[in-house]
């Protein structure tokens, strides 16, 4: 099985043939303005063309940061082109499994969650595979439409399964985790810090430094889960640059 | 036209006219070309109205891939497409000068100011343009690659990885931490950069006669796109 180096076939309306995600092309769920740019830039030219899902890893192993358009003429940041390129390649399952898993390269970890979030249907698979990395506390440089910012692994997850719009693309609907637990398609969150969130909801109020930290943090998964503990988020705006294993 | 009977001053020198500067054609030479042709056109046209009697279309064979057919590569054998390993490296052309012949190229066509391909023998400007032609269909089918990628296996993609890895590993070895090591390795570096310079410079000054040496001609002009 052989797919095409350019993504022109694909891009081309008329009679897509290949693997659809939610029935359309997968090109598609990028907006037409974004794909645009991203045609049109070097670094797709000369980098992306002819790649399949191991020279990819080249490409993906290089990342110094994510993004998704920048500066006036909206110039896509290089993860944006390889995500695009991973829409093109639609790979299998079990090799973004793979890409995921591995431990070592974070920015490849963070194009694959993104990667998932994107193209996988079932709403229960996407919770189930990306909750793990919501532990994962390492940081990421992200690059604005202005400028840079420090952000983490596990905020960006955070983002994928919560927020609409991440790195210049409307992700496609996801239900809420309640919905699902409600309809018992998923298991009530286990949340990460597990002991640590009884303790607090026990201890309400305490201004001990690390309890408020600890509480911002949990209370940025609270939300995110919907977890009806009807607890607090504390003022501290959910920053929590909580160093567990060093970069 | 060559011998000449001599004239009334008995000279036989090929004897000029109004018109011996102007170019002349050399006419055997094209009519020979003529007739190969119209002979493909009529061989052409046979093998179309054979591949219509039966219901199939003749597909004129690309005139690149019949020089290719000769070397490696057969028409058929075409192979798959892959990314490319080392960036094109259009930076390094900035500030040199090169000389073309000025009338080698019409338009697109032949070698002139900016980069060339050789396969198609095309000339673009720009960079931008030049890494477009390189993804082309022209020239992909010109340099005998297919256009498509095969695809990768987790197999592969597993292989790939710990190939990678141990790339990185590797380099991250020989990259020399120590302090001191470095200062020398700078100066070996250093010192070596300027013998070179001075034996070019040397060389420059014993080309040039009066020993004032080539004038070179810095072009300006950092219009690589990236």
């Amino acid at each position: 099985m052989a797919h095409h180096a350019d993504a022109k076939r694909a891009l081309d309306e008329r009679g897509y043939t290949g693997s659809l995600i939610r029935g359309d092309n997968p090109l598609k769920l990028f907006e037409k303005p974004v794909r645009d740019r991203i045609i049109e830039s070097y670094y797709w030219k000369e980098q992306c063309f002819g790649l399949n899902a191991a020279t990819l890893l080249d490409r993906a192993l290089e990342l110094t940061f994510i993004g998704g358009t920048y500066g006036v003429a909206q110039r896509p940041t290089p993860f944006l082109c390889l995500a695009f390129k991973l829409l093109q390649l639609t790979p299998d399952k079990e090799i973004i499994l793979f890409y995921l898993r591995q431990e070592e390269f974070k920015y490849l970890r963070a194009l694959a969650a993104f990667y998932v979030r994107l193209a996988w249907e079932k709403d229960a698979e996407v919770y189930e595979t990306l909750e793990p990395y919501l532990a994962d506390a390492r940081k990421l440089k992200r690059r604005t439409r202005e400028g840079w910012t420090l952000t983490h692994v596990d905020e960006f997850v955070d983002d994928l399964l919560v927020k609409s719009r991440v790195c210049a693309t409307t992700l496609p609907k996801l239900n809420p985790r309640l919905f699902l637990e409600d309809e018992d398609k998923l298991e009530p969150r286990v949340s990460a810090l597990g002991e640590e969130l009884e303790y607090m909801d026990g201890s309400d109020g305490e201004s001990d430094g690390e309890v408020e930290e600890l509480e911002a943090m949990a209370g940025e998964h609270v939300s995110a889960n919907g977890n009806g503990n009807g607890h607090l988020v504390s003022d501290d705006g959910g920053e929590s640059d909580e160093e567990m294993d060093g970069d | 036209m060559s011998d000449r009977k001599p004239d009334a001053y008995g000279s036989s020198a090929p004897k000029t006219t109004d018109t011996s500067h102007r170019r002349t054609w050399d006419r055997t030479a094209y009519a020979e070309k003529a007739a190969s042709r119209e002979a493909q056109i009529k061989e052409e046209g046979k093998a179309r109205y054979e591949a219509s009697l039966k219901g199939q279309k003749y597909h004129a064979p690309h005139h690149k891939s019949s020089i290719l057919n000769d070397n490696e590569h057969k028409f058929e054998e075409t192979h798959d497409t892959s990314a490319r390993q080392a960036r094109l490296n259009v930076a390094d052309q900035v500030g040199k000068t090169q000389v073309i012949i000025s009338g080698a190229g019409q338009g697109k066509r032949g070698k002139s100011a900016g980069f060339y391909c050789e396969v198609c023998d095309l000339t673009y400007k720009d960079n931008l343009q030049f890494v477009e032609h390189l993804n082309s269909r022209q020239h992909l089918v010109a340099s005998g690659e297919s256009g498509e990628v095969r695809r990768a296996g987790l197999e592969e993609v597993k292989a790939r990885f710990a190939y990678l890895v141990a790339n990185r590993k590797e380099a991250k070895a020989r990259e020399v931490v120590d302090l001191g090591e470095r200062i020398e390795v700078a100066r070996e570096v250093e010192e070596r950069e300027r013998e070179e310079k001075r034996r070019r410079r040397n060389e420059k000054r014993r080309k040039t006669e009066g020993g004032v040496g080539v004038v070179e001609v810095k072009v300006e002009g950092d219009g690589v796109i990236c």
